[in-house]
Formats: structure tokens, C-alpha cells, sequence
């Protein structure tokens, strides 16, 4: 039984006003326990409205959401639930920090799902553990910390609730590279320690190549491609055409293929320099 | 909820409405606000009400978010009403039981006051949808700047109102974002008694004022290096300029009181003192 699902689900924005849109149309969509799914999309093609929907932050305007079997809407209870099973971290997360330490922010979904203080604790160090806090940060005001702790406190507050599920929306945006690469790292072994299923929504192809296991592509409201890294980006043409960018080794295997020399395809440069150095002798 | 708020609210448009000039349409307003309250019975303000649906239809906007304006009062008119029918003494007596009396100088007065609070309030929208923010606070620092004589900082205040106006939506936006973030944590805003609500509202207050000030802060220096001083000396882009149409809009507006005024003293005034 897959973990999320979505069967016709349509949202749209502006209801009833001139500026009425489809942000998602008649979305059908299975997603396995334990996978890790990159939702790539440009600008507006709808990747974050279609996550919101997992959590019931977004009531969708026609059609169901199921999380674990259960529909996420059958009753109020179980659009709780489902609340506490979907941890949704949002775009720019540092911005809903609130309290006075880090660690009291990053307790507020545990302690929203009524745990006793001994858990809470366990949980709160658990988490930061995952996002590489160190102890010492966990007694400071969050405003005191430094960008890129603030966005992994804010996750630590997401994986706390200890979800079944994982959503990041753009987790690695407006990071130097080396914030980027900690995240991205962060996330890989948070999925292989935790065996929990991990939505990752980015715009970057070479973040969602780095980690993930299967790939979904939006575009203009639907699904355009859901597959394994592999199947998705071989259709390098198709993704040109709506406006993504295979990574830039990838472009570079694909000239050195074209010339004859049939390396096959990488994503990333760890995958390429492992081929070069296996077929590549032979083929030169 | 936030999204009822229709301050600033502006509707695109191309009526003759939209294309007066804005310090014109302030003081019409003003006028037509203050003509209001000169009606005295029910042939003026019947004039009055089909002034302003006149003004809605040549208008464009559509009757269903003239509505929306009206909403937000709603319990205000109710209650003014209410008040008026039972309080208001004079004239006919129409219910005398026990402590409830009600007489026809009461109804009379709730049933003026519950249309000239309308009237108000679609007018003043009506200012709103048809103008740009920007046209707005142009228009009212042209009007109030024989105020500079008493050493009254208008340009400042002008732009102080134009920042405001531009942030409305920017805040709406962000506390919808905040809103979702810490739903997403388990925040549960919707049940529990008035002090656990009150509570529950820090989550977002908080990032809401941390992120004001930033933008603030931001604001601040943007506008530093693109040399602004404020004061006087600074020119604008768009010059405002009166057109025939601007003092044909007058001229109605004069006629319209001159008919309010022919019409209280032809049928005289419906209280009775």
C-alpha cells in the first residue's frame, strides 16, 4: 500500500475572482514507503501547492488525499493525523522560528502532539542530532544563530514530530554551496538512519540528482514524469522543452556520446568520474 | 478572514471613474459624505442612493465586491439600528408594552442611519477600487500641502502612507505563510476558550514582528542607496492635471446637492420634533 496518495485532486487559487487559476489539475499520484522523491518543476508549475496538500494545509477543490490508507478529510481527526505523519517543512523555514531557545522551538510540534516531557527531550536531541546542531546552540535565542543553523533548527522542529513522512519545499534555497552540500547530506543519511519516506521539492536538478531515488516532474499543473532518476533524465529533450536543465555533467556526457565515444549517462560528477575511470580507458 | 480586508483594495478599470483626477475624487468624496447628512427625508436620500448606485454601475466594478465592503459593517448598522428603534423617542407612537417603546421617529432615524453608513462606506470604496494606492497618496499629499507652511512634514507623511499601503498585501502574504508553517508543527488555531486562542496567536506574532522589522531594516537601505532625502525639491513622474471632466464631476456633484436641498424644503423633514 503506498504511503501518499492522491487520487484527482485539483486546486485552484483565487476561486471565484477574475484571477481564477489552476494550480493543479486532476493529479493522480502513488508514492511508496521509504523512496526518496525529487519534485522538480519551474517556477509556478504547481511542486509546492501539490506537497501542501499532503498535511491538509490545502483543501483540495475536488478529489482525495490519502496518507497511509486513510483519507486525510474523512473527519477532523484524521486531518490531525495526518498533520503529525506529513512533516511539511516549508520554503525559507527559518522564518517561523518564535521562541526564546532553540530548544523550546524545536519542541513546539512535539509538545502540539501532547508527549510528555521525557520524550519531548528525547526527540528535541534526537533531531537536533539529525540537522547537526551541536548542544551548546540549543540553549541560544534562534535569532542569535547564523543562517544556515537557523534553517537546519527550523527542519530539527519538522523531524522532531518524527513523521513517517519528510517534505522539504526548496530546503537548500538561498545557501552558500557548502550549506547546501550539508543539507542535501543532512537529508540522505536522515532517510537512511530513519527509513522514513522523504519528499524533496527543489528547482535544481544536480540537489534532486545528488540523493534521490525516484523523480517527479511538474509542469503546468500536472505531472508531466514520475520515474527513477535514470528513466526521467534520459528524456533529456523533453525537460528542455519545459524550461529545466539536465545537470551540467550530464550535458557533457551527452556531447562525449554523441562523438561515439558511449560512456552511457551520469548525473552527478561522482557517478561521471567513476564511468570515465571504468569504460572510459577502453573507449578512448 | 484576511482576505475580507478591502483597504487598498484596488479593481482595474477604464471607466471615467478610474480616469478622474484622484484629488478631485477626495474631495467629492468628502462632499458627497457630507451631503449625506444633509437629507431629511426619504426623497433626498432616495436621491442619495441612487446616486451611489449610479456610481457603482458607470464604474465597473462588479455589485459582488461593492458587497464585500459592505460585509465588514454589517454588525455595526445592526446595532446602531437597534439602538436607534428602541431609544430614539418622538413622533407616533407605534409599540408601547411594558419597558419597549417604539414610535415612528425611532424607526425613521435607524432606517436613515443604517443607509447613510452604507452609502459611506460604498463610497468610500468606490474611492478605492478606482484609484491606484500610488494616485492615492499623491493626490493627498498635493491636498494637505498647504500644511507645509506650519512646518508639517507632508511629502514624508505621504511616503510614510504609501509604505504602509504597499505592505498591507506583503504582511497579508506572510502571515498566511507563518500561519502554515506553524500548522504544519500541530499548531491548533481554530479550537480551545478565548485564552488558549489568545495563546496560540504567539507563534505568529512573533515571526511576524521579527520579519517587519527586517523588512524594515531593508527598506531603509534600499531606499539610502538610491539617495533618497525626502523634504522638499523632489519632482514627480506623473504631474496631476485637471480635465473638463474633472469639473464636469464637480458640476454633478453640485447639482446633486442643489436637488437635496429643493427636495428637504418641497417635502420637509420626516422627524418629527
Amino acid at each position: 500500500m503506498p504511503v501518499l496518495s492522491m487520487k484527482g485532486v485539483t486546486h485552484l487559487y483565487n476561486k471565484g475572482t477574475p484571477s481564477q487559476s489552476k494550480a493543479i489539475d486532476n493529479i493522480n499520484l502513488d508514492i511508496e514507503e521509504g523512496e526518496l522523491v525529487g519534485i522538480i518543476g519551474h517556477t509556478g508549475s504547481g511542486k509546492s501547492t501539490l506537497v501542501q496538500h499532503f498535511n491538509g494545509i490545502l483543501k483540495p477543490e475536488s478529489g482525495k488525499i490519502f496518507v497511509d490508507g486513510t483519507d486525510i478529510w474523512s473527519s477532523k481527526k484524521a486531518t490531525r493525523e495526518a498533520r503529525f505523519k506529513v512533516g511539511l517543512c516549508f520554503q525559507y523555514p527559518e522564518y517561523q522560528l518564535f521562541e526564546e531557545t532553540v530548544y523550546k522551538d524545536i519542541s513546539f510540534g512535539p509538545k502540539n502532539m501532547g508527549l510528555n516531557e521525557e520524550e519531548i527531550q528525547k526527540r528535541v536531541l534526537l533531531a537536533a542530532k539529525y540537522v547537526g546542531l551541536q548542544q551548546e546552540l540549543l540553549e541560544k535565542s534562534p535569532f542569535d544563530l547564523s543562517g544556515g543553523e537557523k534553517r537546519r533548527a527550523a527542519i530539527a522542529g519538522v523531524i522532531a514530530m518524527q513523521p513517517k513522512v519528510l517534505i522539504l519545499d526548496e530546503p537548500t534555497a538561498g545557501l552558500d554551496p557548502v550549506g547546501r552540500d550539508k543539507i542535501l547530506d543532512m537529508i540522505k543519511a536522515y532517510r537512511e538512519k530513519t527509513g522514513s519516506t522523504v519528499l524533496l521539492v527543489s528547482h535544481s536538478m544536480e540537489d534532486v540528482a545528488k540523493i534521490a531515488t525516484k523523480v517527479l516532474v511538474m509542469n503546468d499543473a500536472h505531472i508531466e514524469m514520475y520515474g527513477t532518476v535514470d528513466e526521467v533524465y534520459s528524456h533529456s529533450e523533453k525537460l528542455r522543452e519545459i524550461g529545466l536543465n539536465i545537470p551540467q555533467v550530464s550535458k557533457v556526457f551527452e556531447i562525449l556520446n554523441k562523438k561515439g565515444l558511449n560512456l552511457g549517462s551520469a548525473y552527478t560528477v561522482e557517478k561521471a568520474a567513476e564511468l570515465i575511470l571504468s569504460k572510459g580507458g577502453a573507449a578512448v | 478572514m484576511i482576505k475580507d480586508i478591502t483597504i487598498g483594495q484596488y479593481f482595474n478599470g477604464k471607466s471615467v471613474l478610474h480616469r478622474l483626477d484622484a484629488r478631485m475624487k477626495i474631495i467629492l468624496t468628502v462632499v458627497f459624505i457630507v451631503s449625506i447628512f444633509l437629507c431629511q427625508n426619504f426623497w433626498s436620500l432616495g436621491l442619495m442612493v441612487l446616486f451611489t448606485l449610479m456610481t457603482v454601475i458607470v464604474s465597473g466594478v462588479p455589485f459582488k465586491m461593492v458587497l464585500r465592503s459592505i460585509k465588514p459593517i454589517a454588525i455595526i448598522v445592526t446595532f446602531t439600528s437597534l439602538i436607534n428603534i428602541f431609544y430614539v423617542r418622538g413622533g407616533t407612537s407605534l409599540v408601547d408594552w411594558r419597558f419597549i417603546h417604539i414610535t415612528t421617529n425611532g424607526v425613521f432615524t435607524a432606517l436613515f442611519m443604517a443607509t447613510r453608513i452604507v452609502c459611506l462606506v460604498v463610497i468610500s470604496s468606490m474611492l478605492t477600487y478606482t484609484t491606484t494606492p500610488t494616485m492615492l497618496t499623491d493626490a493627498i499629499e498635493k491636498l494637505l500641502s498647504p500644511l507645509k507652511i506650519f512646518k508639517i512634514p507632508v511629502s514624508t507623511l505621504a511616503m510614510m502612507m504609501t509604505l504602509a499601503l504597499r505592505f498591507i498585501p506583503t504582511l497579508v502574504d506572510e502571515i498566511d505563510r507563518i500561519t502554515n508553517a506553524q500548522k504544519a508543527r500541530g499548531a491548533n488555531l481554530d479550537d480551545g476558550n478565548f485564552v488558549q486562542r489568545i495563546k496560540a496567536l504567539v507563534p505568529i506574532i512573533v515571526p511576524l514582528f521579527v520579519s517587519s522589522i527586517r523588512r524594515a531594516v531593508e527598506l531603509a537601505d534600499a531606499m539610502d542607496c538610491r539617495c533618497y532625502t525626502g523634504g522638499p525639491g523632489r519632482t514627480r513622474m506623473k504631474q496631476m492635471k485637471f480635465h473638463l471632466r474633472d469639473f464636469a464631476s464637480l458640476f454633478v456633484i453640485l447639482v446633486l446637492i442643489a436637488g437635496i436641498v429643493v427636495l428637504n424644503y418641497y417635502f420637509g423633514a420626516v422627524l418629527v420634533k
